[in-house]
């Protein structure tokens, strides 16, 4: 057929080069999204006075850092096509045993990285259980939301340990660098390296493929059961730094704190276009659905609604979001 | 490279056991350096899980292999692929979300170092995975494009690039060709010839058997995970393959013979 060797020239040209249509297509959960936080923050600028100024925009950006840091990691265990429900009990637990190392006299250094070794071993635990044993993420770290926050509420016997307002540690929550809030520079940190080893890194690439076809990941010859161990401990660390900057900013250590905190992180994670399925994740929407979570429940309160009403306009606009995103960008982002 | 008499590939007593199910059952391979063996037999042979022993991708209960007389044994893909065994897999085995260049390069992309933190060398993998693909003489218009989004044939192209691109010393192709057009499967052949001359071995399992005759030195027919023939191609023809595949008696339309009792009934 074709003389010439090692050649098989016979593809019929399906040429056609990728447009800006096609990039927005194929980025359409991040554009939804980007789209719904623009309307949500026009929304709340509109109707409340207090939304848009510089005070409250940097309130949001502090109170939301330990969504944003977990929300990040999640991306990564999400994108694997795993989930880790245990995150808000890691953070309790982490944020009470902070309270309680420094009431013992444990140096505030020493405490801080205790707690991220702890996130760490518990996240290292959980991914044995889920790389190497193959038990489903959803029911190990179902088990592990239950034993953490267990393990949390026996050491406080229910009660909330104080800190000390005048220990350096509450600086990590409370403190203004640049005229910008010390979690929120902790968070922009995070965040950075997050985008940076999810999308420039072999790591990244081989979170992505593990999610898109693991078996084909693990032949060409990745250490899959390794990346699936790596992204719980990932998230265990997350979830303790978290932890960490939660207790400093409350001055306490709370058993209590962090309840449903998961279903936050999920949704803002899901929100930015993350595919719960797995192959498919963003580090910017998961940004941008963090921020959106954490407008609603701002705006909602400055306009003197319920703050009840903040589950409930949450879960809808996560539903429509992610319906838009099927109904938009389905057909186009998965052409074949 | 042909100047020994040392096999590329000898699997001998390989055994595999999936439950219930006795995969391999003492089989066994030999492949000499630059040689082309068919590998044929019914579904359910043992044809993929033989070569995905080789390929690292299942590891048997028992047998040995060596690679040019070095007895290896190997316990994930990693290390077959680092004595240079590629194997195209019938699923294809390609990550949908992931662009053009990252399949082809997945498990050994290129690093570049900055600030000391080893990061993807995209820029490399792209230009790269150009003149791979435009070596093999495979159409595709923009390697940062999706997997998902490519055709069966360009998908099954871009699943050969990736085995033949990397100066493999074993080439195993498992039904390579079951996605493509007439012309394609021409090209594949092709590629067959093209680098089994430059020395490479190759395992093609095919249903298509006439494609055997076309580039085949020699033909293994597996039945229920034994050997239970060899012959080479030039004291054999299709209608012998196709009874050494039942394992009796079989005349086959399909074979290309009795063209006049064509649509008759059975």
């Amino acid at each position: 057929m074709s003389s010439e060797p090692n050649a098989y020239s016979s593809h019929p040209p399906r040429l056609r080069d990728a447009t800006i249509l096609d990039k927005v297509v194929a980025n359409g959960g991040v554009m939804s999204i980007a789209l719904f936080f623009i309307v949500c923050c026009l929304f709340f600028a509109v109707t409340t006075d207090a939304f848009l100024t510089a005070p409250n925009l940097l309130n949001i950006i502090r109170q939301s850092a330990p969504l944003l840091i977990v929300a990040a990691a999640m991306t990564f265990v999400i994108t694997t096509g795993g989930i880790d429900l245990s995150v808000g009990s890691v953070l309790a637990l982490t944020a009470t045993l902070s309270a309680a190392a420094l009431q013992a006299g444990v140096p505030w250094p020493l405490a801080i990285l205790l707690m991220l070794a702890l996130g760490g071993v518990v996240g290292l635990v959980q991914g044995y259980f889920i790389a190497y044993e193959r038990i489903p993420a959803f029911i190990v770290t179902l088990a592990g939301l239950s034993v953490i926050r267990g393990f949390a509420l026996l050491i406080t016997g229910g009660y909330s340990i104080p800190i000390e307002p005048t220990s350096p540690f509450v600086t990590i929550g409370r403190a203004w660098v640049l005229g910008i809030p010390a979690p929120a520079l902790i968070a922009i940190v995070v965040l950075i390296v997050a985008y940076i080893a999810f999308n420039e890194t072999h790591f990244g690439r081989y979170v992505t493929g593990v999610g898109a076809n693991a078996e084909a990941t693990r032949r060409a010859g990745v250490n899959t059961r390794r990346i699936i161990l790596w992204v719980y401990i990932l998230s265990g660390t997350a979830s303790a730094a978290a932890g960490v900057i939660l207790s400093a900013r409350l001055g306490s250590g709370s058993s209590n704190a962090g309840q449903g905190f998961e279903l936050d992180v999920i949704a803002a994670v899901v929100l930015g276009g993350t595919s719960l399925f797995g192959g498919r994740g963003s580090l910017v929407g998961t940004i941008l659905g963090a921020l959106t979570v954490a407008v609603l429940a701002n705006g909602l309160i400055l306009s003197h609604l319920s703050p009840f009403f903040t589950p409930i306009v949450t879960g809808f606009i996560i539903l429509v979001a992610i319906w838009l995103n099927f109904r938009l960008f389905k057909d186009g982002a998965r052409g074949r | 490279m042909t100047d020994t008499d040392v096999s590329r590939v000898r699997m001998t007593g390989i055994s595999k056991r999936y439950g219930a199910l006795q995969s391999l059952d003492n089989a066994s391979l030999n492949l000499m350096p630059g040689e082309v063996l068919g590998l044929v037999g019914d579904n359910g042979a043992g044809k993929s899980t033989i070569s995905k022993v080789l390929s690292g991708a299942v590891i048997p209960d028992a047998g040995t292999i060596e690679i040019d007389g070095r007895p290896v044994s190997f316990t994930s893909p990693a290390e077959a692929r680092a004595a240079r065994i590629e194997m195209v897999y019938q699923d294809l085995a390609l990550c949908d979300t992931i662009d053009v260049a990252g399949n082809l390069f997945l498990g050994r992309e290129p690093k570049r170092r900055i600030a000391g933190v080893p990061m993807l060398d995209k820029k490399t993998m792209h230009e790269r995975a150009r003149d791979m693909l435009s070596n093999l003489g495979i159409v595709i218009p923009d390697t940062r494009m999706k997997v998902e989004n490519l055709s069966g044939g360009q998908r099954q192209s871009i699943a050969i690039g990736r085995a033949a691109s990397f100066n493999p010393s074993v080439l195993i192709m498992d039904e390579p060709t079951a996605a493509l057009a007439v012309a394609e499967v021409e090209a594949v052949l092709e590629l067959i010839r093209t680098v089994s001359k430059r020395g490479v071995s190759v395992i093609l399992i095919t249903h298509r058997l006439q494609d055997l005759f076309l580039v085949c030195d020699r033909i293994q027919v597996m039945y229920e995970g034994r050997n239970v023939a060899e012959r080479r191609i030039e004291d054999t023809n299709i209608e012998d393959v196709v009874n050494l595949i039942v394992g009796r008696k079989f005349t086959a339309r399909s074979a290309g013979h009795n063209h006049q009792e064509r649509g008759a009934p059975a």
